[in-house]
């Protein structure tokens, strides 16, 4: 060990040791590998085959949603005289119509309508719906939930608006808007989104004050930092995965509802084409005209399927945790 | 505790009020309140100014306006000049007379002067039909064409919450029957010959049998207070709600029993009046009800073989709910246990397809599995045995919400299964089992804790489209019938119920998870 020591405090110090200039920009520079958090997250993202295959259905789904419609337009009255085209299975209504088609590649409701053209002229409806509604919701609940949850005197009206609000049944305030204002897609819109936004905002509220007493936003307060400022850059990026997960559940959801309200009669008007009308009108005979009634339902429980497991995949993956 | 308790109490009364007012001014003030006549036969069967009057005449009984008659104003005046015989009096005639005149005749009679002048000096405003005849200077008017002067006045949402309120709770009393008939008025204990025991019996109340006994569940019944949650407008014309919802339905069960004045002899009559629901009749009483009836209690409700509504809607509630805690609780702790296994997945899926199908679509794979594979009854009514019919709405009911519990407890095992209290138990050798069974699992019951009255009080309730699917007569679909058969009053009895229902499961939510828990308290002060 001594000897070590000695052999190495021969060697002369100017040949072990280079003088390096003093750059003080250059100094601040953290040499580690280029991190985005977002590329992160499509990186962890992508990394599932799942997800490959969830993505692949739902933009075939989108397709087939906005592209049939637009060019196949759906007329549920177009037969509505010609009694002999109502309930038809797929193989009958083909053979009064004269050879294959995909107008009728479901067989023809009650009215005598298109099952194939129907469907999708209502997945357009609860997707245009769901992402209008969750559009609407998500910003006015983020951005009422953060001033919520960062001001304490908005806090004290605010709770007592939310405890009086909270303990209506959705149900019943929904469907006590849509008696009210009518039953058209915007009123239905207005319906879902006048109070749906307070539930988000509150939940929001609770995650925003969690992260504002939080030390490093409480020094940032001291440091003098403007309150927009500790909001956006604070405590907003501590809640993307937050704010995924939310979405997560909250897109689906709207889809169920419309199926819902529709289903039980308060929901859409029989003008705007359905899914929940049509599984309204197919659930009357389902075991004897099965062909109208299970296309509808098993949209709708694809679209909300895929919607959710997507949903909850990118939630997973925008948290920074997983991006080893 | 106690004092945070009244304080819940008291702000979950304010909310109430809140509610009900917001939903008030919805219903009654921003919807077309002329929809309650299209169902309507009298209305119907009316027309020209009796119409109108009918129309006024509901809108005063379902609390829109108040409103008064010119003839009821004119003999009221007369009758306080004359006496009884005002009807032949001269000026009652005319006043009679001048408002069948067409044209501003009617204005220069003295009597419809006062009239207009009271009642336009308390905010009314007089309404004024002119009859309707034939022709113009014919005799003869037309079907319902009588002219008519009215007074109207429209009440405001905040009174009619306040009516609603006062009304709420009614208590019976022996000064309730208006019958100048009845003098012998009294409340007190008397032998009730249909149970065998005592019973407290009314005279001049509407029930005579205020108190009493019977073999029914819960055995000790009243007819003293009761709970006016409002009144249908449309579908069940003018019932008040709560009766309609805790009657029970079904066929007639025809017992052999004794009508009042055959006790003591060897009589008895095949019938299905429950003889404990006897009310009073203000009307003529027929020779057969003066034989068989010693007073003129004479009107009662019949037995019936099946539930109420809210019964039925109870009972396949109460069962999947039960369901729902022997198997999702075991479940969501076993997924908990074997984390990243092939059981947590499978679990997994179950739990994703519930959460993101609608429950409309799995409902009816419900029904069509167990139509097909089992046979059993698709439609309530048609079941040939009727405990078959509650095993598909009940299993539609559990399954759904047993996925819901275990996604819950699963989550909350996992978070308790870091916590340091694991570690130090499996360091001081306690087996795994002994771990999950009595550490984890109790933690995380505490969560769980606080939904359970929430879940039994949502029974009552009923399950909407569960039922709507299956026909089932139970009170799920109450509020969307009544939204579409515009029955405002029904809306408003449901938000009261639902809001009342879902207030008293999260204040008994918060009581019992802080009985559970000594960690939990509600003091605001003191706390070491």
């Amino acid at each position: 060990m001594a000897d070590t020591i000695k052999k190495d405090a021969v060697v002369n110090e100017d040949e072990l040791f280079t003088f390096v200039s003093n750059d003080s920009i250059e100094s601040e520079k953290i040499i580690a590998p280029r991190y985005s958090y977002w590329r992160s997250v499509f990186r962890v993202f992508f990394r599932k085959k799942s997800n490959w295959v969830a993505i692949t259905m739902l933009v075939l789904l989108f397709l087939c949603s906005f592209l049939i419609p637009a060019f196949c337009t759906y007329d549920p009255y177009e037969n509505v005289t010609n009694a002999t085209m109502f309930n038809q299975s797929p193989a009958q209504a083909m053979r009064q119509t004269g050879g294959f088609s995909f107008k009728w590649l479901l067989g023809s409701g009650q009215i005598g309508n298109s099952i194939f053209y129907g469907i999708w002229a209502s997945a357009r409806t609860s997707l245009l719906l769901a992402s209008i509604c969750a559009a609407i919701n998500m910003s006015i609940g983020i951005i009422m939930g953060a001033v919520w949850g960062y001001s304490k005197t908005m806090d004290k009206t605010m709770i007592v608006i939310y405890s009086i609000i909270a303990n209506v049944p959705y149900i019943l305030l929904i469907s006590v808007l849509v008696y009210i204002i009518g039953s058209g897609f915007w009123s239905f819109v207005f319906a879902l989104t006048i109070t749906g936004w307070l539930s988000i905002s509150y939940f929001f509220r609770t995650q925003v004050m969690i992260i504002r007493d939080r030390e490093y936003s409480l020094a940032s307060r001291c440091l003098g930092t403007p309150i927009p400022r500790i909001i956006s850059k604070n405590i907003m990026p501590f809640l993307t995965s937050v704010i995924v997960t939310l979405l997560a559940t909250e897109l689906p959801s709207y889809i169920s509802v419309e199926v819902f309200l529709s289903f039980i009669g308060i929901g859409l008007s029989a003008k705007v084409p359905s899914l929940g009308r049509m599984i309204q009108e197919g659930q009357v005979a389902f075991r004897t005209y099965p062909w109208a009634f299970w296309p509808p339902v098993a949209i709708a429980a694809l679209l909300t399927i895929i919607l959710y497991v997507l949903g909850q995949n990118l939630a997973d993956a925008t948290d920074p945790r997983t991006h080893m | 505790m106690r004092k945070y308790i009244w304080k819940r109490i008291f702000f979950s009364v304010l909310s109430l009020l809140a509610v009900t007012w917001i939903v008030m001014l919805l219903v009654f003030s921003l919807t077309d309140r002329s929809a309650i006549f299209q169902t309507d036969d009298v209305w119907n069967k009316r027309s020209n100014n009796d119409r109108v009057l009918y129309e006024y005449t509901q809108y005063q009984r379902y609390g829109y306006l108040e409103f008064v008659n010119f003839t009821a104003f004119s003999k009221a005046k007369w009758a306080g000049v004359y006496g009884d015989s005002f009807d032949s009096s001269k000026e009652y005639t005319d006043d009679r007379n001048v408002i069948q005149k067409v044209g501003d005749d009617y204005l220069k009679n003295q009597t419809v002067q006062e009239f207009i002048q009271y009642y336009e000096s308390r905010g009314y405003t007089i309404v004024r039909l002119d009859p309707i005849r034939y022709s113009t200077g014919a005799k003869q008017l037309k079907p319902g064409g009588t002219g008519y002067l009215l007074a109207t006045k429209e009440k405001l949402i905040i009174v009619r919450l306040w009516d609603y309120i006062k009304g709420f709770f009614t208590f019976e009393t022996k000064r309730d029957v208006d019958d100048p008939e009845l003098t012998d008025r009294y409340i007190r204990f008397e032998k009730d010959p249909y149970s065998g025991l005592f019973a407290i019996v009314g005279s001049g109340t509407t029930h005579k049998y205020l108190l009493y006994f019977d073999g029914k569940f819960p055995f000790i019944h009243q007819n003293w207070i009761h709970m006016n949650l409002g009144v249908s407008f449309t579908r069940y014309r003018g019932q008040e709600i709560s009766s309609v919802i805790t009657d029970s339905q079904g066929d007639l069960k025809t017992t052999r029993q004794q009508y009042p004045n055959q006790i003591g002899t060897d009589q008895w009559a095949d019938t299905a009046i429950d003889f404990h629901t006897l009310t009073y009749n203000t009307g003529e009483l027929t020779e057969n009800e003066k034989q068989l009836f010693p007073d003129k209690y004479t009107n009662a409700t019949y037995r019936r073989d099946g539930l109420s509504m809210i019964g039925t809607s109870f009972v396949i509630g109460i069962i999947a709910t039960i369901f729902q805690y022997a198997f999702g609780l075991p479940l969501g702790i076993l997924m908990a246990r074997k984390k990243d296994t092939w059981i947590d997945k499978v679990g997994m899926w179950y739990i994703i397809f519930f959460m993101s199908v609608p429950s409309l679509a799995y409902i009816f794979i419900f029904a069509a599995i167990g139509t097909s594979l089992f046979g059993l009854p698709y439609k309530f009514a048609n079941a040939s045995v009727k405990i078959l019919a509650y095993i598909l709405p009940t299993v539609s009911l559990s399954i759904p919400a047993i996925g819901g519990l275990m996604k819950w407890m699963r989550r909350y095992m996992i978070d308790q299964m870091n916590s340091d209290y694991v570690k130090f138990a499996r360091a001081e050798g306690l087996s795994e089992r002994e771990i999950y069974s009595t550490h984890i699992s109790k933690n995380a019951m505490i969560p769980i804790i606080h939904g359970i009255p929430g879940n039994i009080l949502g029974c009552l309730v009923g399950a909407i489209i569960t039922e709507s699917v299956y026909s089932v007569p139970g009170v799920g679909g109450l509020l969307t019938k009544a939204i579409a058969g515009h029955d405002n009053g029904v809306i408003v009895a449901c938000t009261v119920f639902y809001t009342t229902l879902s207030l008293i499961s999260l204040i008994l939510g918060d009581v019992l998870m802080a009985k559970f828990d000594p960690r939990i308290s509600f003091d605001s002060k003191g706390g070491r």
